[in-house]
């Protein structure tokens, strides 16, 4: 068990300045997850919490000590890959044991971990099987075994359910947390898919262009968005954004400029029945798509095109439709893209795009 | 195929009787005999290939069982009466063929083990290392790949001489001991395999001698053996080298003692010439037919890298 | 990074490099270096002579007559093999068994030691007892001289290279043929492409990488020739056989005329060095159809 301490990392690749002054404490015990589209430094992070990548700047801490200088074998960090990397000329045993034996564990020690963790991740019947004749799946199940077998400080996956197919993705995913729980281990988690940090962490780190946009709990991020990239990451479909150039009859009462307004297309109100406090946009429906219990509607307003999200209502028949949100589901932010609190609007109900504006 | 298809569909069409069937039918028949014709001649063809390429072994097999005189026989017999098995016998105690089929094995296996142990090394650093003048290093090893030892033998020769190393095994097995298409095979091999591989062994602590000996060597071992059959069997027929670096009986290799039957037993006793030949050529095509797939890829690599 | 992850990619390239620079690049420059003198190995002193081993290479008749040889051979081995090889690499490009045993069967001359091709073909091509004189025969030929004839013997010599060189050129167009995608065949056979057309406008340019290759590679081949040379003819009859390789070996080993030897294969250098840069010329600018 270990607590990470990332203190002022920088990295450059050549010219490029890959990650920036970047701080972060990944706390012991933690599910955390970065995520953030491809290139945005998340993978390097991690490559350099594993030694695998020299950070050039800053100082990386596991618990008490600070590992700069400690090569990857040496830092108590066990990892799995993207593609596996399983070793192809060595049995699942040997894949398994060939970091214990490097760290000269005797061997009845060796044969008792290797029997105990396969029999946790059910490969018991394939240890002197070659990876190559494996599944995906199971090919997958062979490298946690092989990272957790160390009985490392830190656990790193990196996108490591990236190749299999959805329903296995979905079961593993579930493996993965209860595997958390029962080791209890520091478990650091890199994915671009926001569902999967969503429903895998317990800490999410957002991360765009180098640097880290939030980190806070799963629902913290949702709810309470620090800015228009996090607002826009979290959540399918994005938060809808009004640029407010170009808008006009919105009074809104703030202390800074207010450069976009948003709201969650599930806090949106089609038709509403009784009147609602907050925005009012009318539009026309684009398209409708329809997942059963909840229907998702793209509108065209004046104010720009937005999705709208029901559940467990009818499809709308009409064209023409009434979108209500109420004030207390509208974020506010500054034209930089940083969040403004406090904001709101003048007038009870105000009614943009459609026919007033 | 689809000739075949309109050759059936043809006969049954003309039952009905008709004219325009008639005609049909005659049509369909010629196709039929023409597609018969060219199945034949395209079977035919490829017997004589074979036999245009088969039929010297079988005649170099056929002499070496003949006495002189039969050897002159038209129309020839394929299949000796009375097997003269003594040929063998007469070829071999034409000169020190144990000694010669010694060296040819030392120098050949001696070659083939140096090659390994500077190549592989060699190969995985310029696959897998960055390092200062590793562009220069590669273009001495891609030069030495285009220069054909036919072009440089005798200032090797002289240089031979000047260590003190003609007529030795090394001299023969040290010019050699590495190989710049060894090289240039593994390397492309090294780089095929993925990092992550590496970065894994490493999380697994591995010393970096342990990841190449014991990860990334193994990976490529289907070059290796692609290489050593090539290796192998290029220096087991090698007639050139072992003729200009040799002046005596020292070193040298079974392709000399078989060029040389002809001198000891004079011109025209085919016969024991192709005994001796027999001698030489039958443990690598014995080799061949064993692993015809590895050894055809093996030659054939050279080509479609 | 220490001072031994430093060094330790130099270490191990170091024993492959010394022994190419020893016995590839260092003989180069030797040679090179030894065509400016006149020497006869015996001797301790080497007379510096500048261009004239050159002069005389090429102001004597036997040499030219040398180069000519090395080169007709060269373009008739190399015209014929080519050819004939992509026809038989259309024609066997199948994966059936038959296919694959012919295959093996034309291929097995290439790894089969010059020496015994050689000796096998001095008998098969023998003017009074060979079998080639009888097989023709049958067909109401009169017998050849074969190798024993200035007529006939530089083009014998061609027919053993061509069968032993056939095999793996037709193998190498075959892989050549096989990593042509097949939807290319199946988009063109959709498009009512003629064979012709097809061959022509689609399986030759995207075999031409191949086809640089190996007449490349056969010509380097070709221009060095010895093995046949020296046991099939010496050079004969009449030196009609006499090539670089074996010119440059009796001038160095039987009359010790090193310095004249070594202008000799400053020349053949020079011809395959341009060879190969042509090679990789083309290879840099050729058109990469995939």
């Amino acid at each position: 068990m270990a607590r990470i301490l990332l203190k002022g990392i920088s990295k450059t690749f050549k010219d490029e300045t890959v990650i920036q002054d970047l701080n972060l404490e990944i706390k012991d015990g933690s599910f955390t997850v970065l995520v953030g589209p491809s290139g945005c430094g998340k993978s390097t992070t991690l490559r350099m919490v594993a030694g695998l990548e020299k950070q050039s700047g800053g100082e990386i801490w596991i618990d008490d000590t600070c590992v700069n200088d400690t090569p990857p074998g040496m830092r108590d960090v066990a990892m799995v890959f993207q593609n596996y990397a399983l070793y192809p000329t060595m049995t699942v045993r040997g894949n398994i044991e060939f970091g214990l034996k490097n760290r000269g564990v005797p061997r009845n020690e060796r044969d008792k971990l290797v029997k105990d963790i396969s029999e946790i991740v059910g490969l018991a019947p394939f240890l002197d099987k070659k990876p190559q004749s494996l599944s995906g799946g199971q090919r997958q199940r062979v490298a946690l075994a092989r990272a957790m077998v160390k009985k490392p400080k830190v656990f790193i996956l990196d996108e490591p359910l990236s190749n299999l197919d959805a329903k296995l993705r979905n079961q593993m995913r579930t493996e993965l947390i209860q595997l958390h729980k029962r080791l209890g281990t520091t478990f650091v988690y890199v994915t671009h898919d926001q569902v999967e940090a969503m429903s895998m962490g317990d800490e999410i780190v957002v991360m765009n262009k180098g640097a880290i946009q939030q980190a806070d709990s799963p629902m913290k991020l949702y709810q309470d968005p620090a800015n228009l990239f996090t607002a826009q990451f979290i959540g399918t479909p994005a938060m809808n954004i009004i640029d407010m150039q170009g808008m006009k009859g919105l009074n809104i009462r703030s202390d800074r400029p207010v450069g976009f307004i948003g709201f969650r297309p599930e806090q949106g109100l089609l038709n509403p029945d009784r009147p609602v406090e907050g925005l009012v946009l009318k539009g026309d429906i684009l398209t409708r798509e329809s997942l059963g219990a909840e229907n998702i509607y793209q509108i065209r307003s004046d104010a720009g095109t937005f999705f709208v999200k029901t559940f467990l209502r009818p499809l709308e028949p009409a064209d023409a439709v009434t979108v209500a949100v109420p004030h207390d589901q509208l974020y506010y932010f500054g034209p930089d893209g940083g969040r403004i609190y406090g904001a709101g609007m003048q007038e009870r109900a105000l009614i943009a795009g459609g026919a007033i504006v | 195929m689809k000739a075949a298809n309109r050759a059936i569909e043809g006969p049954i069409r003309a039952a009905a009787g008709t004219p325009m069937n008639g005609i049909r039918s005659k049509r369909a028949l010629l196709r039929t005999i023409m597609n018969v014709v060219l199945r034949l001649a395209n079977a035919a063809g490829l017997l004589l290939l074979v036999l245009i390429f088969a039929l010297p072994f079988v005649w170099m097999l056929s002499t070496s069982l003949k006495t002189l005189p039969e050897t002159m026989i038209f129309p020839p017999e394929w299949i000796p009466r009375n097997p003269v098995w003594k040929n063998y016998v007469d070829a071999w105690n034409t000169g020190p063929f144990l000694h010669y089929m010694t060296n040819s094995v030392i120098i050949a296996v001696s070659i083939l083990l140096l090659q390994m142990l500077t190549i592989i090394p060699a190969s995985y650093a310029f696959a897998r290392y960055k390092f200062a003048g590793s562009g220069f290093l590669f273009s001495i090893v891609m030069v030495t790949l285009m220069i054909p030892s036919q072009l440089i033998f005798l200032p090797v020769y002289l240089e031979l001489s000047a260590f003190k190393l003609l007529n030795t095994h090394l001299g023969l097995i040290l010019p050699f001991a590495s190989s710049a298409f060894g090289i240039f095979l593994l390397r492309q091999a090294f780089r095929q395999i993925s990092d992550e591989l590496i970065e894994a062994a490493r999380l697994d602590q591995a010393a970096e001698w342990k990841i190449i000996v014991r990860i990334m060597v193994p990976m490529v071992k289907p070059v290796l053996v692609t290489f050593a059959l090539f290796s192998f069997i290029a220096h087991w027929n090698d007639y050139f080298w072992p003729l200009v670096m040799t002046t005596n009986e020292t070193a040298r290799t079974l392709p000399i003692g078989i060029a040389k039957i002809r001198e000891v037993e004079g011109v025209g006793t085919w016969n024991i010439l192709m005994a001796g030949n027999l001698i030489l050529v039958a443990p690598i095509l014995v080799v061949f037919f064993l692993s015809q797939r590895q050894i055809i890829k093996a030659f054939v690599y050279n080509g479609v890298k | 990074m220490t001072v031994w992850h430093k060094l330790r990619p130099y270490g191990m390239v170091a024993p492959a490099i010394i022994i190419f620079s020893l016995f590839f690049i260092y003989p180069i420059f030797y040679m090179i270096y030894l065509s400016f003198y006149d020497w006869n190995f015996i001797s301790p002193t080497k007379t510096f002579v500048g261009i004239q081993n050159f002069v005389d290479l090429l102001s004597e008749p036997e040499f030219m007559q040398v180069l000519s040889n090395t080169t007709v051979y060269t373009v008739l081995t190399v015209t014929l093999t080519t050819a004939l090889s992509l026809l038989l690499a259309l024609w066997l490009n199948r994966g059936n068994f038959f296919y694959g045993i012919v295959q093996g069967a034309i291929f097995s001359p290439h790894i089969i030691s010059l020496v015994s091709i050689s000796l096998l073909w001095s008998w098969l091509m023998d003017p009074e007892y060979g079998l080639l004189n009888w097989v023709i025969g049958l067909f109401g030929f009169g017998k050849l001289q074969w190798l024993s004839h200035p007529s006939t013997s530089l083009v014998s010599l061609v027919i053993v290279a061509v069968w032993k060189g056939i095999g793996y050129n037709t193998l190498v167009f075959i892989a050549g043929l096989q990593s042509i995608p097949a939807d290319i065949y199946e988009a063109a056979s959709l498009d009512r492409s003629r064979p012709w057309t097809t061959f022509t406008k689609l399986i030759l340019p995207m075999l031409s990488p191949t086809i640089f290759f190996l007449v490349i590679i056969n010509m380097i081949g070709s221009f060095q020739v010895f093995e046949t040379i020296a046991i099939m003819t010496q050079g004969g009859p009449v030196n009609s056989t006499n090539t670089l390789v074996y010119y440059i070996y009796e001038y160095g080993f039987r009359f010790f005329k090193i310095g004249y030897a070594s202008a000799a294969g400053v020349i053949l250098l020079v011809i395959v060095g341009i060879l190969t840069i042509i090679y990789f010329k083309l290879l840099s600018n050729r058109v990469h159809y995939r």
